[in-house]
């Protein structure tokens, strides 16, 4: 099964960066069909991306440093959150793990050679370098980038004479992009599994993959109708979000959450998915509770699709509809859980290997575990009332989605940057950076919960002096983390070029994609494997590979 | 090998009698809303399209003919979700001037 | 949770892959177009009056008749496939074609109740529409933006249908490899119950 020994060194390893097909030079990029290039072609803009809402947001923060911050106009500050907001939600987060890690290794896990639709998955990327692309446009031209929020509430998206329409086209782009890689993965994880590879073996990653995508093709239609509504109504007056022409900007918000919240699975599902991969090869030991954590990735992407409205607990929806939102939201909180305790009782009394990605997947239970628990707050109806539009709210989802998903992320990174890349990063340089970040991280968005509670509105240019010195503390936390983040970047950047030479299972782990080359060639496996055992079967594993 | 696909070939009189009844059921909706049937009329309609919808999807697009449990799934699957969709929106909008 | 032959081999078309790939894309336009029957359901609720009122202004017979094309339309899709299927090409051909021509007849049909609509000062922002009640402003901005993406999905399969009949005729598209053809007609199909579900509440809740 596994593929060392002689046989190896005799054959002539070409990795999928070597192989020539048609094409030449940067269309042999452009115009892959290959999974593994096209997880790569989004691994560069999608951190592209990243950096660039780091920056958005590292000046957000410059602004907020002191009161009566002058280093902008309020009407930039108003663009500077909606632009880190679209950029972060739409161009980074939903997409990065399923069309980096999900596109690179969904077929690898289960035996496959590439995706169902290698064409279609091209067609993906193009539609979402297009979207951003419209999207850069809406900043650079015209009067301006959006200065709505990222949630582009009505009647004030309607209204407002910036670059709305332009705007949301990009991400009506972005949204079809995401639902044909939803319909691909679908449709190659029901027919391209290898022989013997039962749903009961596969991966947890795939498993979460699935979930997602799933999420993807069913929510993701609703916003892209949404947004369409949003040009329309502007373009020919419509109506139907309008109050002054009988709409309601209450169905507006209905409809918009309706994906944006899912919309949150979508972020989180994967990254818990590379977590329960992670946790087993590091205290190498069985999962435990294999099936709990396959079915509470699906409960989570089931009920989560029916707690939206707690966004909206203020909005004026009915005190009927409020209730119902807070107790599912509430529900939602035990899939989660589960697969926490999960990943805990698997570490408990494991043979632990304190490495890179094992450290990333703690931070994220710890960080997840965090912003889980803030949200049981803003979830109960009464507190919501005080805590809506403070800063308890971004404090919240940053722990979520950037201590969850963003550090799910990074603990991908440092697993597979080796069978990636065929290289080895310096692991001493990427604790200290895990060390750094997790200071600054907890620096900054703490001081955000903290500033919530204490009342200091959200979206706000400027502030009241009683909150400075928290707002002092946040900024400084979030120097702290840019500098752990740069470290960790630079450290994975010097391993691509400088770092030794990988093994093809450094981490000894036992699913598919370790028992193939670092880097893959490009049909990924030889011989279509048979598979007789399960993914995280380390007993067997190790006596038979 | 694969097995090859079991060619489902329908019947062309099968395709034509669907149709019939599609044109029939046409025809009953038609009627039915020129009648006063109050609190009715939505649930007759939504019930003839929903039957209407059925034929098309089962005869014309084979879905009758699918074997894999997942097609069996995914149109249930879909009217779940938009039904929850629209129920939660509901439970806002029906009682904005609270519960009776 | 699944099935006997779960695997595709090695430079073997997937028929059934590629079916359920399209099937899932008609799920996410079902729940596109089922994005916007929620903002019809909820307006009628709110406006159940001023629906009824502007709905008579729809012209049923026109509805109807739009309605028994698709109908036609569907019934000779799938007659098309069958036909390819027992490679009778020509007839298949022959049966696609009528299905365009009754959708292009369906948007020519649709293009004359909007003009007649907008002679009549009835479209969005129209002063005339505005000076009307809240709920008939929604009812026709409804009307037009539901009926618009749907002709729009008529519009984009007929091209479909072009594409495939050229297919067909130079035996791309035949009887041992047809799966293009019966995804094109899920398609087709998908927007016939559209306006299925289309007809009844825009032109019969009077």
């Amino acid at each position: 099964m596994t593929t060392t020994g002689a046989a190896e060194s005799i054959r002539p390893r070409i990795s999928f960066y070597e192989n020539q097909g048609r094409h030449n030079g940067i269309l042999a990029w452009i115009l892959t069909q290959d999974h593994k290039r096209i997880g790569i072609l989004y691994f560069i803009f999608v951190m592209a991306f990243f950096f660039s809402g780091v920056v958005l947001g590292f000046f957000m923060r410059l602004q907020m440093i002191a009161p009566g911050g002058a280093i902008m106009k309020p009407q930039t500050y108003n663009s500077l959150f909606t632009l880190h907001g679209i950029i972060m939600i739409f161009l980074v987060v939903i997409p990065a793990i399923p069309t980096i890690f999900g596109n690179f290794f969904l077929p690898i896990q289960i035996g496959a050679r590439d995706v169902a639709f290698p064409r279609i998955n091209l067609l993906s990327w193009w539609l979402y370098i297009s979207g951003a692309a419209i999207v850069a446009l809406s900043v650079f031209t015209g009067e301006g980038p959006p200065d709505t929020g990222w949630t582009f509430y009505t009647p004030y998206s309607l209204r407002t004479t910036v670059n709305v329409p332009l705007a949301v086209f990009g991400l009506f782009i972005l949204g079809m992009s995401s639902i044909l890689t939803g319909v691909n993965f679908v449709t190659t994880t029901h027919r391209l599994r290898a022989p013997g590879m039962t749903w009961h073996r596969l991966p947890l990653f795939v498993w979460a993959i699935y979930s997602t995508s799933w999420v993807q093709i069913l929510a993701t239609p609703v916003i892209g109708v949404t947004l369409a509504l949003i040009m329309i109504e502007r373009f020919f007056g419509v109506g139907v979000f309008d109050p002054a022409k009988g709409g309601d900007p209450i169905l507006y918000q209905h409809m918009f959450w309706i994906y944006s919240h899912p919309a949150t699975y979508i972020m989180i599902l994967p990254a818990m998915g590379i977590v329960s991969d992670i946790i087993p090869v590091f205290a190498r030991k069985k999962i435990f509770g294999y099936m709990a954590i396959a079915i509470s990735g699906v409960a989570i992407a089931a009920v989560g699709s029916l707690v939206w409205g707690h966004h909206m607990f203020v909005s004026g929806q009915s005190d009927f509809a409020a209730l119902l939102f807070s107790l599912l939201t509430f529900l939602v909180a035990i899939p989660s859980a589960i697969k926490v305790f999960n990943w805990v009782a698997t570490l408990h009394k494991g043979s632990i290997v304190l490495e890179p990605p094992l450290l990333f997947c703690l931070a994220f239970i710890f960080l997840f575990s965090i912003g889980g628990l803030t949200g049981l707050i803003q979830g109960a109806l009464a507190p919501n009332v005080h805590l809506h539009d403070t800063y308890w709210i971004p404090g919240h989802f940053h722990y979520i989605i950037f201590g969850g998903m963003g550090f799910g992320l990074f603990a991908a990174f440092h697993y597979w940057f080796p069978k990636m890349f065929g290289r080895m990063y310096n692991r001493k340089m990427a604790v200290w950076a895990w060390v750094i970040m997790l200071i600054g991280f907890n620096i900054f968005y703490f001081s955000m919960l903290l500033l919530g509670w204490e009342g200091m509105p959200r979206r706000y240019y400027d502030y009241l002096p009683q909150f400075r010195t928290l707002h002092l503390t946040a900024t400084f936390g979030s120097w702290i983390l840019v500098a752990g983040l740069i470290v960790m970047f630079a450290n994975l950047f010097r391993g691509l070029f400088t770092g030794e030479k990988a093994k093809d299972n450094p981490w000894d782990a036992s699913t598919l994609e370790w028992q193939i080359p670092s880097p893959p060639p490009t049909e990924n496996f030889e011989e279509i494997p048979v598979i007789q055992r399960g993914p995280y079967d380390f007993k067997e594993f190790d006596q038979n590979g | 090998m694969k097995p090859e696909e079991e060619v489902r070939k329908t019947r062309y009189q099968t395709y034509a009698l669907v149709w019939v009844t599609l044109i029939i059921l046409t025809g009953i909706t038609l009627s039915a809303a020129g009648r006063e049937l109050g609190g009715w009329t939505v649930l007759i309609a939504l019930v003839i399209a929903g039957t209407k919808s059925g034929l098309v999807l089962n005869y014309f697009m084979h879905l009758r003919s699918e074997r894999l449990t997942v097609f069996k799934v995914i149109i249930p699957l879909v009217l779940a979700v938009f039904l929850v969709f629209i129920l939660l929106t509901f439970s806002d909008l029906a009682f904005r001037g609270g519960v009776k | 949770m699944d099935e006997t032959t779960a695997f595709a081999l090695e430079g073997q078309r997937d028929a059934t892959g590629a079916r359920l790939g399209m099937w899932l894309f008609i799920l996410s336009e079902i729940l596109l177009f089922g994005g916007l029957f929620i903002l019809y359901s909820a307006y009628r609720y709110k406006n159940p009056v001023d629906f009824h009122h502007a709905s008579r202004e729809l012209d049923v017979i026109l509805g109807t008749l739009n309605t028994i094309i698709l109908l036609t339309s569907s019934l000779s899709m799938a007659a098309s496939i069958a036909a390819i299927q027992r490679s009778q090409r020509k007839l298949s051909m022959v049966l696609l074609i009528a299905t365009m021509a009754l959708g292009l007849f369906f948007l020519l049909n649709k293009g004359f109740e909007w003009g007649a609509k907008m002679e009549h000062g009835i479209y969005p922002n129209a002063p005339t529409l505005l000076a009307r009640a809240k709920g008939e402003i929604l009812f026709f901005g409804l009307y037009y933006v539901m009926t618009g993406l749907h002709g729009l999905h008529v519009l984009v399969g007929v091209c479909v249908l072009l594409v495939m009949l050229i297919l067909l005729s130079k035996g791309k598209v035949r009887s041992t490899h047809f799966t293009p053809l019966e995804n094109s007609g899920l398609y087709w199909h998908l927007v016939d119950i559209i306006w299925i579900f289309l007809y009844p509440l825009f032109y019969l809740i009077s």
